[in-house]
């Protein structure tokens, strides 16, 4: 059995994406913009809490070139998504025809892996893209 | 997740056609780099993964500063900057007033409080200590002996703001003696802020959301679509115990009259009653039977519903025949017939009336029964509001006093 590099695109549907409000410019007592010079400084408390550490996992490499490879396409159930990715294989179907496409509905939905899939994909894949959202 | 390659595109997706989906995402550009969609999927594909991408590890961030220096109309300019507020000013947090907030506490400044992501497990879980929470409920211009109920909101990690782009609200109801002691108002204008106490706890547990758990930040960690009014101030309503016919909702729960406690509630909030087509004025009001009918109209839904009745009503609803809010609850949601029920269609299976006679209605989130009653407000009026909210945590407040 050939294991194949898999290469994951993720489709935010106009969801989310999240950014934290952490300025590293910041240093400890730094000075606020100046407005009025002549009223007494006072020192504030960061009201803040704490965000987590986030783990870096190794991505795969990206492929050379799609011809020849086997891009999946996951739909994971919300209302719609069947259709965009119907729409987003047929254009890979005529702009790469040498691609194969596999489309399929992942069990896990949106917030928990489909591990059977997952092992498919990594078995018969080099890449997918996985459609999560709204 | 830094680094991660994500393809945007303008949503959203659902109900739209193959054709609308194919001009709007598939010929069409990332809302957030104006790349072509397609084009910019290949090159997620096949472009070589940069230095930045290939690190591993941990990637560690902090809250940034723990204090910032200047006047206070820089320090208010710079909170709205850093989105530290609700957009309104705030009482600046300086280590006095955060010193005598945390006298409203037995517990520990540096107590882990609570862990919070901005709803639905969507985005980073943050932590935040007692003493976080203090410096949020100082900014909302809370009082010390308010502290415990904001404590308690917080334990909970339930965001008052979130994420979600239906647009949820948050509110709480409090029972116990506590609503006495702190000046929480159950009377004229319950569900509004019009009592302090009212109004700078359900602010605390919106900046504690904001600024703890970064909930609330438009684009990343909020996405409400049109928004929810309730938002600008969390929902905190307090029971009119004294002047209920039932017995007040932390009891029938489970806890002991006289009990402090805090349950939590979420979902699209309330309004007048007078708003559902059903209800009418007139000389005679069958009060049960028109809740049953609101009832039958907007549940299951996906927050079920909750009644905010006004003792007057609460009263009527008592006159006719209801002495308890479970034999009310088993009446609304297993009863056959509501009369405004919609008329079965062809083929469309069971009338709504039917399958709720053969099984109670869940919640959307199928979390317990979906028909809530709350008995708050004056007695000036036979007025009340309804709404889709359903309960989640109920608190033990003197556990954190």
């Amino acid at each position: 059995m050939k294991l194949r590099t898999t290469v994951t695109a993720i489709l935010c549907l106009g969801l989310l994406s999240f950014v934290t409000q952490t300025d590293p410019a910041s240093a400890q007592g730094k000075k606020a913009a100046s407005a009025d010079p002549q009223m007494p400084k006072i020192t504030v408390l960061n009201p803040m809490g704490t965000p987590p550490p986030v783990q870096l996992k190794p991505q795969a490499p990206r492929l050379t070139t799609l011809d020849g490879k086997t891009i999946y396409f996951v739909n994971t159930g919300y209302i719609g998504t069947d259709r965009l990715m119907d729409v987003m294989a047929d254009w890979f179907k005529a702009n790469y025809p040498k691609t194969n496409v596999v489309i399929k509905r992942s069990a896990g939905g949106m917030d928990r892996v489909d591990k059977a899939l997952w092992a498919e994909i990594g078995e018969k894949g080099d890449a997918a893209i996985v459609g999560l959202g709204h | 997740m830094p680094n991660f390659r994500i393809q945007y595109f303008r949503g959203p997706v659902w109900a739209k056609t193959k054709e609308q989906l194919k001009k709007q995402i598939v010929e069409g550009n990332n809302p957030v780099n104006g790349k072509p969609v397609m084009k910019e999927m290949v090159e997620i594909l096949t472009k070589p993964l940069t230095e930045e991408e290939k690190k591993t590890g941990e990637y560690k961030r902090d809250k940034g500063p723990l204090t910032f220096t200047g006047t206070p109309d820089e320090l208010q300019k710079l909170f709205l900057e850093k989105r530290f507020t609700d957009f309104m000013p705030v009482i600046l947090p300086t280590e006095e007033k955060v010193a005598e907030m945390l006298k409203g506490t037995s517990h520990r400044p540096d107590e882990l409080l609570g862990r919070m992501n901005p709803g639905s497990e969507a985005g980073d879980t943050w932590t935040y200590t007692v003493k976080d929470a203090a410096v949020n409920a100082v900014m909302a211009g809370a009082k010390p002996e308010y502290f415990p109920i904001i404590l308690a909101l917080g334990s909970s990690g339930s965001p008052a703001l979130n994420v979600s782009d239906n647009g949820f609200m948050a509110g709480a109801v409090v029972n116990g003696r506590i609503r006495d002691e702190i000046g929480l108002n159950y009377e004229i204008g319950a569900v509004g802020p019009y009592a302090h106490a009212n109004t700078a706890i359900g602010r605390a547990w919106n900046l504690l959301s904001i600024n703890g758990g970064n909930c609330g930040k438009v684009g990343t960690t909020y996405m409400g679509t049109v928004g929810n009014a309730h938002n600008a101030l969390a929902l905190i309503i307090a029971e009119n115990e004294r002047d209920s016919p039932f017995k007040p909702y932390a009891v029938r729960r489970g806890f002991k009259e006289g009990q402090n406690i805090i349950t939590l509630f979420t979902g699209w909030g309330i309004l007048s009653a007078a708003n559902w087509r059903v209800n009418v004025w007139g000389p005679d009001m069958n009060y049960p039977q028109i809740i049953k009918d609101i009832y039958a109209q907007q549940s299951p839904g996906l927050f079920g519903t909750t009644v905010v009745l006004s003792p007057p009503i609460a009263d009527f609803v008592k006159d006719a025949g209801f002495d308890t809010v479970e034999k009310l609850t088993e009446w609304v949601t297993q009863s056959a017939n509501p009369p405004m029920a919609a008329k079965p269609k062809p083929n469309a299976g069971p009338a709504p009336q039917a399958k709720a006679k053969a099984k109670p209605k869940r919640g959307g989130f199928g979390m317990g029964s979906n028909f809530h009653v709350i008995v708050t407000g004056a007695s000036n009026n036979n007025y009340w509001m309804v709404g889709g909210m359903m309960p989640g945590q109920s608190i033990e407040i003197d556990k954190w006093r």
